[in-house]
């Protein structure tokens, strides 16, 4: 269990993504530039780098099947870019946004992709043939504020959005040519492009790191004060669970099962989260255990010789220091921003997942679910 | 009992800007291709956050303003007398002048206020959180020491100098 890999790849990373086939990791490092690094003889070394953004990248997503990469970038723009020989070559996405675009998502059929934006909307991109760009429709006038995070829904038709006005919000994404109608869905087939079916308003303040679990029966999302809510049957009958964190925030969740949720955030360290069999979900345990900092007395010997050779004045100083704060985290240092699922052969019972944060570190970790999840109350 | 007090309001200080500085890179809403400390602006308020009022006595008390990318903290320090006053005064715009030495200091304070800090996701990409709320608190518990030693130097001087000054009539 507990972290594998650590790479210190930059001095900070905004959101990463892994090529199909994880031989391959795209990051951007705090700026304009994505970086490419591949693992060559156990070493990770710089392969490419993708130039085309001019401000602060702010998603990056990989496509599985397809071997595509989309960027979406503060300068309102977005690419996808696909490997032609041994070149990354951009192809240009027509988002019409006019503000900056913060988070992306590729649908799970690859055929179209969603960015939420500062500008209030998300834009459903989808390729078109004769122009050899990819085209957006908008989502407009739903949001009242900033989209912070998007998900697809397994069907290809369901997005779920978070704001920072606090709301979860379920949309259909029907768009004709692209998507066909199978009958067999049920509720979600005379829908048209862009009707909400759920507005959740269980958050009073931002809401981020929205995600479906891997039927699409449950959502969950976290706000800023430190809550995480689960939602199950979306689309017929709602009904919620709110469950309080004790400590900081969560910004992006991850569903390893239906029932095992991953949050990270701004504690450093990854948080599980478990249901039971009555589809009640509870926190777990942190996944990096925590070194007990040795409590350091305060000052040295020589300061406090010097305290008694100025009387006792300098001691009775250094009581009412408050004790520093303490240092968050082990693996990660600062906040966690990303969290990305490994896929691996469906036969191992491991999962294993990375996280990159503010501190540029990119960590791998492992969980072993026939052990860990079993240990109740332990932190 | 004092120096018990201090230390209440001081971790108080220090809890509530642990739990407060959880800030991100965030895009202006209004501006194009901007990106601006929310709480200086002020231009969408579903960005802002509860403001935290810790206060010690009537003269010390310390603002805590959050938004979605930026922390802005205003204190008031003890002023007992004219003297304190014009100390405090002097050295705080001592301070505020050379406000790009300590990055997070604001160059003028909030209105009411001896002095501001404005912490950005930006210091918390480079700097650690934890050193910075140290720094914020160290700064706070020094102040009010450095002031009372310069109060003390000053009228050290100042009998000094009567004493000289007193010494030709004798």
């Amino acid at each position: 269990m507990a972290a594998v890999e650590i790479h210190q790849f930059a001095e900070c990373i905004t959101c990463h993504a892994w090529s199909p086939d994880q031989s391959m990791i795209a990051f951007c490092p705090n700026n304009t530039e994505v970086h490419i690094y591949k693992l060559l003889a156990d070493k990770w070394e710089k392969v490419h780098v993708l130039y085309k953004h001019d401000q602060i990248i702010s998603g990056i997503d990989w496509s599985v099947n397809s071997n595509k990469i989309v960027t979406v970038s503060h300068d309102r723009n977005s690419y996808v870019w696909s490997q032609e020989a041994s070149e990354w070559v951009p192809t240009l996405v027509i988002l019409r946004l006019n503000r900056a675009a913060l988070c992306v998502q590729w649908s799970p059929k690859e055929n179209k992709f969603a960015v939420g934006s500062g500008a209030k909307t998300v834009c459903i991109c989808y390729y078109e043939q004769e122009n050899n760009w990819w085209v957006s429709k908008l989502i407009r006038k739903k949001h009242n504020s900033s989209v912070t995070s998007v998900a697809w829904h397994p069907n290809n038709v369901l997005l779920a959005t978070t704001s920072t006005d606090g709301k979860c919000r379920v949309f259909c994404t029907f768009i004709k040519g692209v998507d066909k109608r199978d009958l067999g869905e049920g509720s979600s087939n005379d829908l048209k492009f862009g009707e909400q079916i759920a507005q959740l308003d269980l958050s009073v303040t931002w809401a981020f790191g929205v995600r479906w679990s891997p039927s699409g029966n449950t959502l969950a999302y976290t706000g800023h004060n430190s809550m995480v809510y689960f939602i199950d049957d979306v689309e017929s009958s709602p009904s919620a669970q709110t469950l309080a964190l004790r400590d900081l925030p969560l910004r992006d969740i991850l569903f390893l099962s239906e029932r095992v949720v991953i949050g990270v955030g701004f504690d450093c360290n990854p948080m599980v989260f478990t249901a039971d069999e009555t589809g009640l979900w509870s926190f777990v345990r942190y996944l990096d255990e925590r070194k007990v900092a040795p409590t350091s007395s305060k000052g040295s010997q020589f300061s406090e010789a010097l305290g008694k050779l100025y009387g006792q004045s300098k001691q009775s100083t250094s009581n009412d220091t408050v004790e520093p704060s303490k240092f968050r985290g082990g693996a990660h240092a600062n906040c966690i921003t990303c969290i990305v699922l490994l896929r691996r052969s469906a036969a191992t019972t491991v999962k294993r997942f990375s996280t990159s944060g503010l501190d540029g570190k990119i960590v791998i970790w492992e969980l072993d679910n026939s052990i860990d999840i079993q240990q109740p109350g332990y932190r | 009992m004092q120096a018990n007090t201090l230390r209440l309001y001081l971790t108080c200080i220090r809890n509530t800007l642990e739990a407060a500085m959880c800030l991100q890179n965030f895009p202006c809403q209004e501006v194009e291709r901007h990106n601006k400390p929310e709480v200086e602006l002020k231009t969408s308020p579903e960005l802002l956050l509860n403001p935290v009022l810790i206060c010690r006595n009537e003269a010390e008390k310390c603002l805590i303003e959050t938004s979605i990318n930026s922390i802005r903290i205003s204190m008031k320090v003890k002023q007992a007398d004219e003297l304190e006053n014009i100390l405090a005064k002097k050295f705080l715009r001592f301070l505020s002048m050379r406000a790009e030495a300590f990055q997070v200091l604001r160059r003028k304070p909030v209105q009411g206020y001896d002095i501001s800090f404005l912490i950005t996701n930006y210091h918390c990409e480079d700097m650690h959180k934890h050193k910075l709320i140290d720094f914020i608190v160290q700064f706070m518990e020094d102040i009010d020491k450095e002031i009372s030693e310069l109060k003390l130097s000053v009228n050290t001087r100042g009998r000094l100098v009567a004493t000289e000054f007193l010494k030709q009539f004798i």
